[in-house]
């Protein structure tokens, strides 16, 4: 009799030791999840401005060349 | 702002495929991805045969921006329309709403998976940093950002494919029209109006 519950008791802290460190690992995977997120390089203002178009010496004399 | 556009004067293109290979060079484009195709009509006719070299031409309203579900188009202030791989979710709805057939789908798989949608950028890149190497291998070469155009336009051995601001192309080519001492010769217009040279009144007709 006394030997059973010891042995659910263990079977409880073992549950308990697994509970834990489940949670410990959804954090950490959670938290992984979320640094990608912030560290993304555009914001949808910044995707919508222009991509850097100007007229420079290169872009005239291509518009040069297609006059002829 | 400048508007950007290409325009392919179609009395110039000789169907060289030049466009094509620049693009896929340029951009290091994946097999079985075309992001420009030259498309010719009349082959093998005789004064006939008229050549075009077609991609996205980021149109002021553009029916794949409409369709997709999941909202991963965007244009630009210059007017170029850009796509977000991240969103794209591969479903192929703008290859079917696009006119011009530029959405592409590279394999990603076996049995015809496909991968997210691939299409011209006009040499613009995507939403990740300019010039960065995630940009690049999304999207391709951010030549805007260099200060330069589209390598397609640029690398045009006779100047038929002309791309970049729309104001600055539109007045090349109306000047090109203006020497060739002929009546408006852009493509498509002889299907619409009829041929210029056919249509000249008969004598004595009353207006």
């Amino acid at each position: 009799m006394k030997n059973q519950t010891k042995s659910r008791l263990s079977r409880r802290n073992f549950l308990l030791a697994v509970g834990a460190g489940g949670a410990a690992t959804a954090a950490a995977i959670a938290t992984q999840a979320i640094n990608p997120a912030t560290a993304q390089p555009a914001t949808n203002n910044d995707k919508r401005r222009g991509r850097g178009y100007q007229e420079t010496a290169h872009v005239r004399s291509y518009y040069n060349t297609a006059k002829v | 702002m400048a508007r950007m556009k290409f325009l392919c004067d179609a009395e110039r293109c000789i169907e060289c495929n030049g466009c094509v290979t620049a693009c896929k060079q340029e951009n290091e484009v994946p097999w079985g991805v075309n992001r420009r195709r030259v498309v010719t009509i009349n082959d093998g006719i005789v004064g006939a045969e008229k050549s075009i070299s077609v991609a996205c031409m980021h149109c002021s309203d553009a029916p794949c921006m409409a369709v997709c579900p999941v909202d991963c188009f965007y244009r630009t202030d210059e007017g170029v329309v850009l796509h977000d791989k991240d969103l794209c979710i591969g479903c192929g709805y703008c290859f079917y709403a696009c006119p011009f057939g530029a959405p592409q789908f590279p394999q990603a798989g076996a049995f015809g998976l496909r991968g997210k949608m691939d299409k011209c950028t006009f040499c613009a890149g995507g939403p990740e940093k300019d010039l960065s190497k995630e940009e690049f291998a999304k999207y391709g070469s951010n030549r805007l950002a260099q200060g330069k155009l589209p390598a397609c336009a640029e690398m045009c051995s006779t100047k038929a494919l002309l791309g970049g601001d729309g104001d600055v192309i539109a007045d090349i080519y109306r000047e090109r029209v203006l020497k060739r001492g002929k009546g408006s010769e852009v493509w498509g217009w002889g299907t619409a109006y009829g041929k210029p040279d056919q249509k000249a009144a008969p004598a004595g007709a009353k207006s």
